[in-house]
């Protein structure tokens, strides 16, 4: 009896040493991204600039649900890397007040995040992909409006649509309304994200709130009125890595520093339309882009 | 089948998400058996305590999981990091089966042979172990395993809160329609399961008394 | 003769015992001697099982004394006294997840005896219960009933205490079997002189066994008589017994009926 018992517990002790140790990825990294395409887009570009660069296996874990899932797990050791708006970090996981301008953000998140979780940025992308006011081209044109203070003046005649989301954070249309003196005819119709545009193209609504680098902008011939005022954060991409994965694996920062400042409003907004209204793959629209940067290998078919 | 190529595909991946949700499962488990156990013995000593002690426990099971989960972010040190949550979340869903089997299968135990017992000169020290746990080690085993299949499929919900996991693959594939990695995390999920059951079954029927 | 052996090894002084709205006892007095096998003999309720629970504590006196070789019960080290005591009860109260050898040798085992001279002490016991060897390595559950009270006794008497308490052991056994057991008794205390308690409820057993008998009735001592003097008692109690057990008594009170 008592034989039977020393060994279960032999059993017990030896499972729990083996679980105890946390997971950690000989010779892969793992890159994550959120569930959103322009985060797979993102993400995608990461894990092929690595695989050329670095000569190591990468694993991609995309489709995590949001900005706290992903903290969760790159703070466990789970992905190595991931994309994340500078932004968001600030203000959803750092919870501060979002101010300053692009590079006091990025200075400041990177710092904290070296600080507090053993995690560093590498470079922003390039873009900065904040709220956008979105409103048809045709009225841009027509009543020549290209900033968000130029619409304010106009907004007591126009229907606005705006997300659940945007609708309740403080730093959504509450603050947005309160910086550009705003007032719409009506309340602003909360719709899902995904009808909005559609809504707008076929005069529902006359302004809706978007992303900057919405693939539908070039698309549905809609234009982003400029934030004259600054009231958004911004919100420049840039990959979150684990100071361990640099320290083991230094060629993964160098093939990131290398991303740097590559892609512009424009050319993501052209990615995102490629992949959502044309349904391109992810992978194929990616290559293309690295390889037009001459970041790898192989010649773009597109050029003659 | 797709499912089967997927997995050895991606056998590294699975492979982590299985230690991982074994890692949730298995100190939840020993944590809720470290507290409810010694609970257990100690309501079924002092009946005054029986009432407060299984109602409490009953109120944490009844709150649905995703809610607990919820509750317990905010909290400072726990709900910095998800997996310390999930393990705690996951403890306290452990204690009622634990406690209440502990609980029963004690109180089992044939007065006439306590009363024999003391009436010996045994101390209640030696009684309870000589005597009360050891009889009532197969009921005590049959909560633990209730706890711990329990368990295994709280686990996948701790994914969604980041703490990863089987149930990972399971959120991921529903963001993906890709049904392949929901049953990547689906199946292991549920062998595990299987698994947990099978075992410590086992052990009870050896333990019961022919 | 020196003096100890004629203190009382139990001495009950006024002894009360209550237990919520019920007086299960009152105004006991009673001096048990060394040697002699005391019987309590009562219906139920009479509050025989409390008087002998009183003497291993396993319940207090609400007011009096119980005293045991001189000392008072309840100033004593609880665990001391019930380990100085065999107790042997109806249900036999084996722990079913041990041998028969390590049921036998539990009380030598918690008091710190070597190996060696539990399993000594087991063999001696078993033979000295009337059980074959092997029996050792069963279970309890593989056992009849007059085994399993044979092993009960063997235990009781384990760590060779002078006083034994029995709560009526062979109550739960078919006839022929009490009988044996009953026979056995009287060998043994023939050869051990244990000081012994023994509860019951039969007359016939009482008369057989009992050197002395203490009629209780409703938590009151009615007399002590000896077998003889009680088949021929005056006592309206006493004698409401003889008549409900009828005939054949002359020959358990004349005891050793082969």
């Amino acid at each position: 009896m008592k034989h039977f018992w020393r060994k279960v517990c032999a059993l017990v002790v030896c499972a729990c040493s083996l679980l105890g140790c946390a997971p950690s990825h000989p010779g892969r990294v793992v890159v994550g991204s959120k569930n959103f395409t322009e985060s797979f887009i993102l993400g995608e570009m990461i894990a092929q600039q690595i695989e050329a660069h670095a000569n190591l296996r990468v694993e991609r874990r995309f489709y995590l649900a949001g900005s706290y899932i992903c903290q969760q797990a790159i703070l466990a050791g789970r992905i190595d890397v991931y994309p994340e708006y500078t932004g968001t970090a600030l203000t959803a996981i750092l919870k501060q007040p979002a101010n300053g301008d692009k590079e006091a953000v990025y200075q400041r998140v990177k710092s904290e995040y070296e600080q507090r979780f053993g995690l560093t940025l590498g470079p922003a992308l390039g873009f900065n992909d904040t709220f956008a006011m979105e409103i048809r081209g045709e009225d841009a044109r027509r009543l020549n409006v290209k900033t968000l203070s130029e619409a304010a003046r106009l907004a007591p005649q126009w229907r606005a649509g705006f997300g659940y989301e945007f609708m309740e954070r403080p730093d959504g249309y509450p603050g947005l309304a309160a910086a550009y003196g705003l007032h719409f005819a009506e309340q602003p119709r909360i719709m899902d994200l995904g009808l909005l545009a559609r809504a707008l193209k076929d005069h529902q609504i006359d302004l809706a709130a978007g992303n900057a680098t919405d693939g539908l902008i070039p698309a549905l011939d809609l234009v982003a009125l400029e934030d004259d005022r600054h009231y958004f954060p911004p919100y420049e991409a840039v990959p979150v890595i684990r100071e361990q994965t640099v320290a083991q694996h230094p060629e993964v920062a160098r093939a990131l520093a290398e991303l740097g400042g590559k892609i512009s409003d424009e050319e993501m907004r052209q990615m995102n339309y490629e992949v959502d209204a044309q349904h391109r793959d992810t992978r194929d629209v990616v290559r293309e882009f690295l390889q037009r940067k001459g970041l790898i290998a192989g010649t773009d078919p597109s050029t003659p | 089948m797709n499912v089967i190529r997927f997995m050895v595909e991606n056998q590294a991946q699975v492979l982590e998400l299985t230690l991982e949700h074994l890692w949730l499962v298995g100190v939840s488990t020993f944590l809720a058996t470290l507290i409810g156990v010694p609970l257990g013995i100690l309501i079924a000593h002092r009946r005054q305590l029986n009432r407060p002690v299984l109602a409490g426990a009953n109120i944490i099971q009844t709150i649905p999981s995703l809610a607990l989960f919820g509750f317990l972010l905010p909290v400072p040190w726990l709900g910095a990091r998800s997996d310390r949550l999930a393990i705690l979340a996951l403890t306290l869903y452990a204690l009622l089966p634990i406690i209440r089997n502990t609980y029963e299968g004690i109180r089992g135990v044939d007065a006439a042979v306590l009363e024999a017992g003391r009436g010996m000169g045994m101390t209640e020290v030696q009684l309870l172990f000589q005597v009360e746990l050891p009889l009532a080690m197969s009921v005590i085993l049959s909560g633990i395993r209730v706890a711990a299949v329990i368990s295994v499929g709280l686990a996948t919900i701790a994914a969604a809160i980041g703490a990863g996991g089987l149930g990972e693959f399971i959120f991921r594939g529903l963001a993906m329609v890709d049904d392949r990695v929901i049953l990547a995390g689906a199946i292991p999920a549920a062998i595990l399961a299987l698994l947990a059951d099978f075992s410590v079954g086992w052990l009870e029927r050896r333990l019961r008394l022919r | 003769m020196s003096a100890e052996n004629t203190n009382p090894a139990i001495e009950f002084r006024d002894v009360a015992y209550r237990v919520g709205e019920t007086q299960v006892l009152s105004g006991f007095n009673l001096h048990i001697a060394r040697g002699e096998t005391l019987v309590l003999l009562g219906r139920s309720g009479s509050g025989k099982t409390t008087t002998l629970k009183l003497i291993n504590r396993l319940a207090t006196p609400t007011s009096g004394e119980v005293l045991v070789n001189g000392a008072s019960a309840c100033e004593s080290d609880v665990i001391r006294l019930r380990r100085g005591m065999g107790y042997v009860i109806q249900e036999v109260g084996l722990f079913p997840h041990f041998t028969v050898a390590r049921n036998i040798g539990l009380v030598p085992k918690i008091g710190g005896w070597p190996e060696e001279k539990v399993r000594a002490r087991v063999e001696e016991l078993l033979q000295l219960v009337g059980l074959p060897a092997e029996l050792a390595s069963r279970y309890p559950h593989q056992l009849s009933g007059g085994q399993r009270q044979r092993v009960g006794v063997a235990r009781a008497l384990a760590a060779d205490p002078n006083i034994l308490l029995m709560d009526e052991p062979f109550g739960a056994l078919d006839p022929l079997t009490r009988d044996e057991l009953q026979r056995e008794f009287l060998l043994l205390q023939r050869r051990l002189r244990k000081t012994v308690v023994f509860v019951t409820h039969d007359l016939r057993e009482a008369l057989r066994l009992g050197s002395r008998i203490a009629l209780m009735e409703a938590g009151r001592l009615v007399t002590v008589l000896s077998p003889r003097e009680f088949l021929t008692s005056p006592d309206p109690w006493a004698s409401a017994y003889v008549r409900a057990f009828g005939d054949g008594l002359e020959s358990a009170a004349n005891r050793g009926a082969s």
